[in-house]
């Protein structure tokens, strides 16, 4: 399969999933509605660190550091300051991205496995801090978090279903954005330095300056994520700052398929559904998501979408 | 009183001690980690899995000995059979595939645990030798944290003796070393892979069984310990002996210590140790790799 | 905000007939059922079952039927599960969580749907003080009403200093702070206090060293679930005990960590709402029909969850099973009053916390077993306000 026919395969797949969001919102209740809205939240977060992880094969145990950032500068703008939630907003990127110029300025001259626990140190600082802030309800965490206001455009946002269809915009804005940062020569940076490092250094390319500038727009979508999460629940705690919560991005991330974009959309939905429902059917509901992860890798190898190119790649040559 | 030397002394057996038991859970995890890049995230569960042997032989028997001697060798067994169905195609794979499979382990062992042994949280008594305590200038110290300081010690010894004499031991620096030169001289790096994983599994299960009448036996123990002895390893620099031994000791001094003399920040004192030890020198405290 | 939630209620609502006298009456439970706190959520709902069982499980012919989700003791998803079980589900009222962070996830959104909550268990003192609200009924404790006759009853029986140790998170705190108000008001020294990490401590070892140093009369301690086996098992072996006594919340020897705690615990002396040795008749035939059935002690938290369900049960047969008006059944549940295996229990209306006695016990060895001993009592305490003020429909 070339690359193109592989682009293709992607965005068709991005096209598909998409129809089925707006299929499922079109018939869902109420609950429908918060369960796409958390579907698409984690799918945003997922994007943000698969841009990392599958694109410039920097791997975070500390994503959620930026998740949180967001989610708790939302909740500070708005409970203490006062200001609008529309604002808040963009505003929270800011925030998770200059809390990610900070800690990448430190994290990128690591690599492999020690870039993985410098992410987790900081992450787990983070959290600590978050913990312990008086300012933010400690581990109570803090509520009362408002959404915007969008009654000019003749969107209630405290309707769920008016909520996940503004979120599902985002998520497929994001998606767009972001395909459109893979495949930029940037994109393709990055990509290089994913693939030999040494070899893009040897080239005269400030590698560092890449990897920082990788890390802070992760940092800012996951940001984005946050705010909309903390909007959702109209509530914060420091359970979202957890190093837990960057290893379930993680684990959705290779579960969709890594470097795919799509693929970890299709993931935050598998991991976040079978999640929902299989703990309502048993309470050894972790044993079975447990084996479905190993099953994954035996059987779907790079994940979901990884196994769909592979299959594509098979029925093609057999076509040809 | 902080300058005390007797509440030093104290201090500094009890962050031996915490040393002791991270140095058992780290070695294994780094020595196959510097060996195949083998990524472990179950390793946890292992030492879960040794402290419930343990607790189970103990109570059935009465005998703490023979926990002590069946757990790490029930657990090895597990480790033999995982490796051999599961992780043995795992070891191309990329280590992503190795992070998704272990994490997925991770939640399977915890609900067969909770499944097998329920959700309460158990103690193991210990032998009336091992009981009570002894008069450390002029405090009393509970003989059996000597004990496991004693043996993890004993554990160094051993481990530095095999590396340095043995067949396995030469196999495994050469590994270490360098794998492709090694497999190209024709050293099975499967064959010592094979070996220092089921070692460490070994030692997984026996830190748990030792750390289970200081600790407790209880679901979830697995997760409390991980994120501690990552940090050994990735501190002292995967693959080495002496390293995840520095390690373990650092992170043992730095947790105990740090809770004493600045409480304010005893919940991030070892991500700050890590952060500063990664930054001054990126590839651990102990360089294990010279290829 | 309120409008919308109104009117999305009256839609889901407006869609199914009013509950007739056969409709079951749907009860949603969000506690913990995975992981490390599985333990307390089947406590407390073995609990529910129990009494359900005893007090009967159908009311004005409407058969009561849980429905059960996994809070993962995390806020998020226990405010998720929330959601899914009045959307969903349309519950009729809904029982949980354990924790005190998953309640406050929870606590607004049952507040602005206005569907009655009842707590087994989460004490944080907001909940009925600055952040009650008339939906949020708890029949567990708070934070502060078990401590705080703490320091008045330990100054009197002659420890004039106290040391103060608890896990570093908001309960830790709340009930650390009961005491040392109630000690340092009689005239009692606080000499010292740690807050060790909640999750990250595992070898108290360093903070003992620092107590013994620190020579206090005794020390006052908050700890649960492992950490509790642990400190109690580290005192026990450092042989602390001896020059200073172990007081505190009386979680540190609950029945569900004495088996792994065994002869270590004895010695330790703890204030709670609840211990399996309490001498009634009501608490006797609570424990047979319990340890029948399953074969361990019941505990602090089985009971919690046996007087909710009972509590929710005798409400209901006041209304005459109605469950629509549901400022009629919370009116309903400030009624009730019974005596339970803990004694003498009401629904305080200011607050919307329980009333109820606080026993002050010793563990003891008692022949072959290790047991709570209760050695005093505390008769029907009552939480003052503490900020709270019930205003229907306010965020």
């Amino acid at each position: 399969m070339t690359d193109l026919a592989q682009d293709r395969l992607r965005l068709a797949v991005a096209a598909v999933m998409a129809a089925a969001a707006l299929l499922w919102w079109a018939t869902a209740g109420f609950f429908g509605h918060e369960l796409i809205a958390q579907v698409a939240i984690f799918a945003i977060f997922a994007m943000s660190l698969d841009l990392l992880v599958g694109t410039a094969g920097m791997v975070s145990l500390g994503h959620a550091a930026f998740f949180g950032a967001g989610a708790y500068a939302t909740a500070g703008l708005t409970v203490l300051l006062g200001w609008p939630a529309w604002l808040a907003l963009p505003a929270s990127m800011v925030v998770a991205g200059l809390l990610a110029v900070v800690v990448g300025a430190f994290a990128v001259r690591l690599a492999g496995v020690f870039f993985i626990m410098i992410t987790l140190a900081i992450g787990e600082m983070v959290h600590a801090y978050l913990f312990r802030s008086r300012t933010f309800g400690g581990d109570d965490g803090l509520g009362g978090i408002p959404r915007p206001d969008l009654g000019a455009l003749g969107l209630t946002l405290d309707d769920p279903s008016h909520f996940s269809l503004a979120v599902l915009t985002l998520a497929l804005l994001v998606y767009l954005g972001l395909r459109q940062v893979v495949g930029s020569p940037f994109g393709q940076v990055l990509a290089g330095i994913h693939r030999n490092e040494a070899r893009m250094r040897a080239l005269g390319c400030p590698v560092r300056h890449y990897k920082l500038a990788a890390f802070t727009l992760a940092g800012a979508i996951a940001g984005l994520a946050g705010s909309l999460a903390a909007q959702h629940n109209n509530f914060i705690s420091p359970e979202l700052v957890t190093w837990t919560t960057s290893g379930e991005a993680l684990i959705v991330v290779i579960v969709g398929g890594m470097g795919t974009l799509v693929g970890p959309v299709a993931g935050a939905a598998a991991v976040i559904l079978a999640g929902h429902y299989l703990s309502g059917l048993t309470e050894y509901w972790m044993f079975f998501m447990g084996l479905m992860f190993v099953a994954v890798v035996l059987i779907a190898g790079d994940g979901l979408q990884g196994a769909l190119e592979r299959l594509a790649r098979r029925f093609g040559r057999a076509a040809g | 009183m902080l300058l005390d030397p007797t509440f030093l002394a104290i201090q500094f057996l009890n962050g031996l001690q915490l040393a002791s038991l991270l140095f058992l859970l780290a070695v294994g995890l780094s020595v196959v980690f510097g060996l195949m890049g083998f990524i472990n995230l179950a390793h946890g569960t292992l030492y879960m899995i040794g402290a419930y042997i343990g607790l189970s032989v103990a109570r059935s028997t009465g005998s703490f000995w023979l926990a002590l001697v069946a757990a790490p060798v029930a657990v090895a067994l597990l480790g033999m059979v995982f490796h051999v169905v599961l992780l043995r195609h795992m070891q191309a794979a990329s280590p992503m595939k190795q992070v998704l499979v272990t994490f997925g382990l991770i939640f399977v062992g915890l609900d067969s645990v909770r499944y097998i042994w329920g959700n309460y949280s158990h103690g193991i008594d210990l032998p009336a030798v091992l009981a009570g305590g002894v008069s450390v200038l002029g405090e009393t110290y509970p003989i059996y944290r000597l004990f496991i300081i004693g043996l993890g010690l004993a554990v160094l010894a051993a481990l530095h003796w095999g590396l340095e004499r043995t067949r396995l031991g030469a196999l495994v620096r050469a590994g270490v070393d360098d794998r492709e030169t090694a497999a190209a001289l024709g050293i099975d790096v499967g064959l010592a892979f094979f070996a220092v994983f089921c070692l460490g599994c070994a030692l997984a299960g026996l830190a748990g069984v030792v750390a289970a009448p200081v600790l407790s036996v209880y679901p979830g123990m697995d997760m409390s310990v991980l994120i501690l002895t990552l940090i050994v390893v990735v501190i002292g620099g995967p693959g080495s002996l002496k390293g995840a031994a520095l390690g373990a000791l650092v992170i043992g001094m730095a947790q105990t210590f740090g809770q004493v003399l600045v409480p304010a920040l005893a919940s991030v004192m070892i991500y700050a140790v890590m952060a500063a030890v990664l930054l001054a020198r990126p590839g651990g405290l102990v360089r294990a790799r010279h290829g | 905000m309120r409008i919308l939630f109104g009117l999305a209620l009256a839609l889901i609502a407006g869609l199914p007939a009013p509950a007739g006298a056969g409709d079951p009456i749907r009860i949603g439970v969000v506690l913990p059922f995975s992981g490390v706190y599985a333990a307390l959520g089947g406590d407390i709902t073995d609990g529910m079952m129990l009494a359900f069982e005893t007090f009967g499980d159908t009311v004005a012919g409407r058969r009561i039927e849980l429905i059960r989700e996994d809070s993962e003791v995390k806020p998020s998803v226990g405010l998720t599960k929330t959601k899914k079980l009045v959307y969903q589900d349309q519950v009729d009222l809904l029982v949980g969580p354990v924790a005190s962070n998953v309640a406050g996830a929870m606590r607004d959104f049952v507040h602005n749907a206005e569907i009655p909550l009842i707590v087994p268990n989460a004490g944080n003192n907001l909940l009925t003080g600055e952040r009650c609200s008339p939906w949020v009924i708890r029949t567990s404790f708070s934070n502060d009403q078990i401590n705080r006759g703490m320091g008045g009853w330990l100054f009197d029986k002659g420890y004039r200093s106290l040391y103060l140790l608890a896990a570093d998170y908001a309960a830790g705190h709340q009930m650390m702070a009961a005491v040392k108000r109630s000690f340092t008001a009689a005239g009692g020294a606080i000499v010292g206090e740690e807050y060790p990490p909640l999750r990250e401590t595992k070898d108290f070892a360093p903070y003992l060293a620092k107590i013994k140093a620190a020579k206090p009369d005794a020390m006052y301690v908050f700890f649960a679930g492992g950490p509790a086996i642990q400190f109690v098992k580290q005192v026990h072996d450092f042989g602390l005990k001896k020059e200073i006594a172990l007081t505190g919340a009386g979680w540190l020897t609950s029945p569900l960590f004495l088996p792994a705690e065994g002869a270590a615990a004895v010695g330790f002396t703890g204030a709670l709402n609840y211990v399996p040795s309490i001498d009634s008749d009501e608490n006797r035939q609570f424990q047979n029909a319990f340890q029948e059935k399953h074969g361990r002690v019941g505990s602090e938290f089985t009971v919690q969850g046996y007087d909710t369900a009972r509590l929710i049960v005798e409400a209901l047969e006041i209304t005459g099973g109605a469950t629509d008006d549901k400022a009629a059944l919370v009116a309903a549940m400030h009624q009730v009053s019974f005596t339970g295996p803990r004694g003498p229990l009401r629904i305080d209306p200011a607050t919307n916390n329980v009333i109820q006695d606080i026993y002050v016990f010793e563990t003891r060895q008692v022949g072959y077993a290790v047991k709570q001993v209760v050695i005093d009592k505390m008769e029907a305490v009552q939480d003052p306000p503490n900020g709270c003020r019930m205003e229907v429909g306010r965020g």
